[in-house]
């Protein structure tokens, strides 16, 4: 594992833009990830996860909209690639894993053509053997019959079809995959069989993992770094490890407390009172002050930055650590 | 293919049902169509000749064997002698209208169908845009004009102040028609002005279809696949979302094919064009009741072929009925 980021994030903005107003969904967010590393965004819905990866190969949707900051990939900066570049880059260096493989295939086309124009989108002058034998390739790394390749998505269970997604995410050999969610609808046992696979793949092809889920637990089993994420900011990032046992931030320090643990002292489980802030209403200061029950004067006034956290290696934004 | 044997039996039943009715109306009405001819004579004739009359109009007999006798009739495309073109059998008349509305309103469609879809697409792939904001309420609003106004207008336009195209008929009224360039040419100049004012009133149907359809399938988690995947715009638009948005307005297609006998009786009026709408209303007005019962027939045949060929192509077309008619 090299030390030089695969890709930096830095003050990465993104808006939604309405009629008249801006709503401000992801505001100036900092990370790195390493090549091999599977880093880790957690966060209550809506606090911008999945805006950050869909920013990271420009897929935001209107009316979202990359406002500010800089997205480098081994140096090259993503949000100035031409529209050319930019197709060429997606997939074969960035691909994706959606929450719900019920969603992310045509219903219509057969799965083999929706792996085969992957490749042929990339690589014009394969033959059509060459992306058969590929896609035949890619079924079996995920454990699944070549002979149903020219099945149709609603033919494959759940699970299967997550591992067709999986399958199709490996066609090109990427350098960072971006799973958002990807064991989100399928039951637990599923879940398990799938987060195995994906961690046999990663340590035999070696890419990168951006992992986004609600499930801390999972995230912290899967993850080497974990960033948290709250109302679009970056509150902690640090390595899955120190999360439930050295938690710098007090979000951090709450949502480990609104998980409970398999072994151990029992312990009431405590939750997070009030919600998130409304993005078009947020509260001056540090955004999580209103819940926080550790703010003091100057976190209503200020907005904290992040800064590096000796006790963990990592960083936490929290005037209280200063 | 148990489905669709399914939907075969369906639709036999159903012309089933549909003949009997077509049968059995005017028999319970008062006033058969050979009463209507005896009154016309006004009773000057013999108890034998009535008799004649009864038979060939095939009102002889109890219900039941009249009934028998008009499936046998049907089954041999025998729809009787017409009472207005008497001696004309009404089976070539029908036949004969049946061709000329089906060129015309079937061009009609098949036009309408590619400019609405096309028009659909590129307006739902660049919403908003140009495109979208200029054609979309224009398509509204001409898709919200009578058929009637569209064709009195153009007819006016075209033919009375402008006397670009010809007042009326399918082809030049001297003109033998044959297999030459000099018919197919009289005959699309004669279709230009109809199929235009059919045209005109339907397409924008078949934009907002297409485009509302459209619309719906670009938020859909597989378009942001695609478009994740690099695959190119034109790829992502054809493959991904406008083949998915054609299912239904295949089905609508396939409906409104079922209707292209009914005829365009407006169209046809206006521009005096030789198609079944015209013919109907001469029938009815005249009350030739083999004519109307034959239109009637031809009708439930075509609009039940239709549904049929509909299911057939929506089985090929979408792999989840497929199986669904497997299981």
């Amino acid at each position: 594992m090299s030390d030089a980021p695969l890709i930096e994030v830095r003050n990465l903005t993104v808006d939604y833009v309405g009629a008249n107003s801006v709503s401000r969904a992801v505001n100036g967010i900092d990370f790195d990830i390493r090549p091999g590393e599977a880093f880790g965004l957690a966060g209550e819905s809506g606090c911008g996860k999945s805006t950050v990866a869909f920013a990271l190969a420009r897929l935001t949707r209107l009316p979202g909209l990359v406002s500010g900051g800089a997205v480098r990939f081994m140096g090259e900066d993503v949000l100035s690639f031409s529209a050319e570049r930019l197709r060429r880059y997606r997939w074969s260096e960035v691909s994706f894993v959606f929450q719900s493989a019920m969603n992310a295939l045509n219903p219509v086309i057969k799965v083999s053509e929706q792996i085969e124009d992957a490749i042929l989108a990339h690589r014009p002058r394969a033959s059509r053997a060459e992306t058969l034998a590929r896609a035949a390739e890619l079924f079996e790394l995920v454990g699944i019959s070549p002979r149903r390749l020219d099945d149709y998505p609603h033919q494959f269970s759940g699970g299967m079809r997550q591992r067709i997604c999986i399958a199709m995410a490996l066609a090109l050999e990427p350098r960072l995959i971006i799973m958002d969610e990807p064991t989100t609808a399928l039951d637990v046992v599923v879940q398990r069989d799938i987060i195995e696979q994906i961690c046999e793949l990663k340590a035999r092809f070696g890419f990168s993992v951006l992992f986004i889920t609600h499930d801390l637990g999972l995230m912290i089993e899967f993850c080497d770094r974990i960033g948290v994420m709250y109302a679009g900011e970056l509150v902690e990032v640090a390595p899955a490890s120190a999360i439930l046992t050295a938690p710098q931030h007090p979000y951090t320090r709450a949502l480990g407390r609104s998980f409970p643990p398999l072994s151990g002292p029992r312990f009431r489980l405590e939750g997070i009172a009030g919600s998130p802030p409304s993005l078009s209403a947020l509260p001056e200061g540090c955004r999580f002050s209103p819940r926080c029950g550790e703010a003091i004067p100057v976190c209503v006034r200020l907005a904290p930055e992040l800064r590096p956290t000796p006790a963990t290696g990592g960083e936490a934004a929290c005037h209280l650590l200063q | 293919m148990a489905f669709l044997l399914r939907r075969l039996g369906f639709y036999f039943g159903a012309f089933f049902v549909a003949i009997t009715l077509n049968f059995l109306i005017p028999r319970l009405m008062p006033g058969d169509p050979a009463t209507r001819i005896l009154l016309s004579l006004r009773g000057k004739l013999r108890p034998d000749q009535i008799d004649a009359i009864r038979k060939t109009y095939g009102f002889e007999g109890s219900l039941w064997d009249q009934y028998l006798q008009y499936l046998w009739r049907l089954a041999h495309f025998d729809f009787g002698t017409s009472t207005v073109n008497f001696p004309e059998p009404t089976a070539s008349l029908l036949f004969y209208a049946a061709g000329w509305t089906l060129f015309l309103v079937g061009a009609a469609t098949a036009l309408s169908f590619g400019i609405g879809i096309t028009m659909g697409i590129w307006s739902a792939w660049r919403r908003g845009g140009f495109f979208d904001t200029f054609f979309t309420p224009i398509n509204v609003m001409l898709n919200a004009f009578t058929p009637a106004v569209v064709a009195l207008l153009l007819w006016y336009a075209f033919t009375m102040q402008w006397a670009i195209f010809p007042l009326g008929r399918a082809h030049e009224m001297n003109l033998t028609p044959g297999f030459n360039l000099e018919t197919v040419l009289s005959i699309a100049w004669h279709a230009v002005l109809p199929v235009a004012s059919i045209v005109i009133v339907s397409f924008g149907a078949w934009h907002l279809g297409m485009r509302n359809t459209m619309i719906n399938l670009l938020n859909e988690d597989f378009v942001l696949l695609a478009k994740a995947k690099g695959l190119s715009d034109r790829r992502i638009r054809n493959r991904y979302v406008a083949r998915n948005a054609i299912l239904p307005q295949i089905t609508s297609l396939a409906l409104s094919i079922g209707y292209v006998l009914g005829g365009a009786f407006i169209t046809e009026v206006v521009f005096n064009y030789p198609g079944l709408g015209k013919f109907t209303l001469n029938a009815i007005q005249t009350r030739d009741y083999s004519f109307i019962q034959a239109q009637l027939i031809l009708l439930t045949m075509s609009v039940l072929v239709a549904n049929l060929a509909s299911d057939v192509l929506n089985v090929i077309l979408d792999p989840r009925l497929r199986s669904l008619g497997r299981a």
